[in-house]
């Protein structure tokens, strides 16, 4: 078969089209949609519509304090009340950061949980986690939640190899937990713990049919939630592929054919085969409305959804800031860099050198218009602005958005980078003559300023560096 | 000044900064290709040229100068 070949003629214009559009700078790049999407289940075709995404009550959910702490040695009382003091900065009063759940097993479980309660924040709200056994309710119970998650593996790697029962006793015993909390006037969220390896027609949407049988019996804010949690990282969003692996079809088929409102659907997943944030986001896309995350994507193994690129994601999809605190996402990667945990300089949005440039062709980019070579304005979404490393490729450029930024300086204050040649050609004999292999640093960048650029240093200078 | 002056400073401040004896520098020289001049010096060079002739120059534009007559035609602009 040929196929007509399409000319493309050039559009040659005065001004620069810039697409402003989807690359409003001071938002994260907008996610548009010019159609439906469509699958095809059990040999139909079937539309799902992600332009209904910014009318979607679409939210973030953490689990920081769980599934993240599995990850770590346990965090002190003091350090989860002020994580999750940030949370609730971030979150912002429309509540996108909807929940964060503890664990309600030891004494200072239950602590930090009455602790972050008395700060009497309203967003992210409290939940717990158990596992789907009747003593582990009586926790959830004592701490007075309204409601909890609960452990209803659901792959027979788990309900045979795991748990030793065979499909009937897992389903019996997972329902008759689900109804102590129903009787108890708690909310059960069923976690279906490998779901992505589970099998979906035989164990799976009969269990959800039970349980969207037992919610028909009860108030609405009581009726069943269900996490999907693809526990091994097995989910794939492409088109096509079979169940269980198929997120578009899982969530068809339990949100669609099981009548589980998008409401009461949320997607938890694991980073095992690098598809973590994209499965987070597929999920949205095709009907889960709660996307479950970790700060930094901290979590068992290989980590979960991270929880700032679910927020990134969110403003993408929704067009809008929706009262985020994005600056919080600074605040809580300085802070969980304080008190030990690490995060790589090249992870997006919070890593040392997430937004800077070592190259001295990228540098004169950002010299000459920032938005060339920052993703968008990370100094007013972030508190970031874009900088440069000095290395012996930064050249002039660089060494000029150096001392720019050291100085503060912007629009016709700035220094151009003939002023600064001192500076670059003692950057560049470090390499040359003297054979060095590692960056400069900003502590030799700010004294060879002061020794070599006297005038400016006088004019501008300022105590030390003390933001990197 | 004269033109003659011009070239014959212009000549000075290139072998200076470049590093090269003056009588390799003539009005033809590519700075990049007949003297070797690296990024930064092109930089270098362009200061030099404002401090030699007590100029402020069009950044940009005298960095695109390609060669020493060149540089002297630019300069000429400036100083007269």
């Amino acid at each position: 078969m040929t196929q007509e070949i399409k000319p493309h003629p050039l559009a040659a214009v005065a001004e620069p089209n810039l697409l402003d559009q989807t690359f409003e700078y001071s938002l994260p790049p907008r996610i548009r949609f010019e159609s439906p999407v469509v699958e095809i289940i059990d040999g139909q075709p079937v539309e799902f519509d992600p332009r209904t995404i910014p009318q979607r009550d679409i939210v973030i959910t953490d689990t920081t304090f769980r599934d993240g702490q599995q990850a770590r040695p346990p965090y002190t009382i003091d350090q989860m009340v002020h994580i999750y003091d940030l949370l609730s900065r971030l979150s912002g009063p429309n509540g996108v950061i909807r929940q964060t759940e503890f664990f309600l097993y030891t004494k200072n479980d239950r602590a930090t949980l009455d602790r972050c309660r008395e700060l009497g924040h309203r967003f992210p709200e409290c939940t717990g986690w158990i596992r789907a056994v009747k003593g582990d309710f009586r926790l959830v119970k004592e701490a007075g939640l309204s409601e909890t998650g609960m452990l209803t593996s659901c792959s027979d790697y788990h309900i045979f190899l795991k748990l030793k029962f065979d499909r009937k006793q897992a389903l019996d015993s997972y329902c008759s937990v689900v109804d102590a909390a129903l009787e108890a006037g708690v909310r059960p969220r069923c976690h279906l713990e490998d779901i992505t390896r589970a099998d979906i027609d035989g164990f799976v949407l009969p269990f959800i049919d039970r349980l969207m049988e037992m919610s028909r019996q009860v108030p609405e804010h009581l009726t069943v939630k269900i996490r999907l949690c693809d526990t091994m990282g097995f989910g794939l969003s492409y088109p096509g592929v079979e169940l269980p692996r198929s997120i578009p079809k899982l969530i068809y088929k339990i949100n669609r054919e099981c009548g589980v409102p998008s409401d009461r659907l949320e997607w938890h997943g694991h980073n095992d085969f690098h598809k973590v944030h994209v499965n987070g986001a597929t999920a949205w896309l095709y009907g889960c409305n709660a996307l479950n995350s970790t700060l930094f994507g901290f979590g068992e193994r290989t980590g979960n959804p991270p929880l700032e690129g679910a927020v990134m994601e969110y403003i993408a999809l929704k067009g809008d800031m929706c009262g985020l605190d994005t600056t919080a996402i600074t605040v809580l990667a300085d802070y969980m860099r304080s008190i030990g945990m690490p995060i790589p300089d090249h992870y997006p949005f919070v890593g040392r050198a997430f937004n800077t440039t070592r190259a001295g062709i990228h540098a004169g980019g950002l010299r000459q218009d920032e938005r060339i070579y920052n993703i968008f304005d990370t100094a007013k979404v972030l508190g970031r602005p874009p900088r440069v490393a000095i290395t012996d490729k930064s050249g002039a450029d660089g060494v000029a958005v150096w001392v720019n930024e050291y100085f503060c300086l912007s629009g016709a204050d700035r220094i151009n980078k003939i002023k600064v040649h001192p500076v670059a050609r003692w950057v560049l004999d470090q390499y040359e003559i003297h054979g060095r292999l590692t960056t400069i640093s900003d502590e030799e960048m700010e004294a060879k300023v002061k020794e070599l650029l006297p005038d400016y240093w006088d004019k501008y200078k300022k105590p030390s560096i003390t933001n990197t | 000044m004269e033109k003659g002056e011009i070239q014959e400073r212009v000549i000075k401040v290139v072998s200076n900064v470049l590093k090269v004896d003056p009588s390799m520098v003539e009005p033809d020289s590519n700075f990049v290709f007949d003297l070797g001049a690296e990024s930064t010096q092109s930089v270098q060079l362009v200061a030099a040229f404002e401090e030699e002739f007590n100029v402020e120059m069009d950044n940009e534009a005298a960095l695109s100068i390609q060669t020493v007559g060149g540089a002297v035609d630019f300069i000429t602009r400036y100083v007269q």
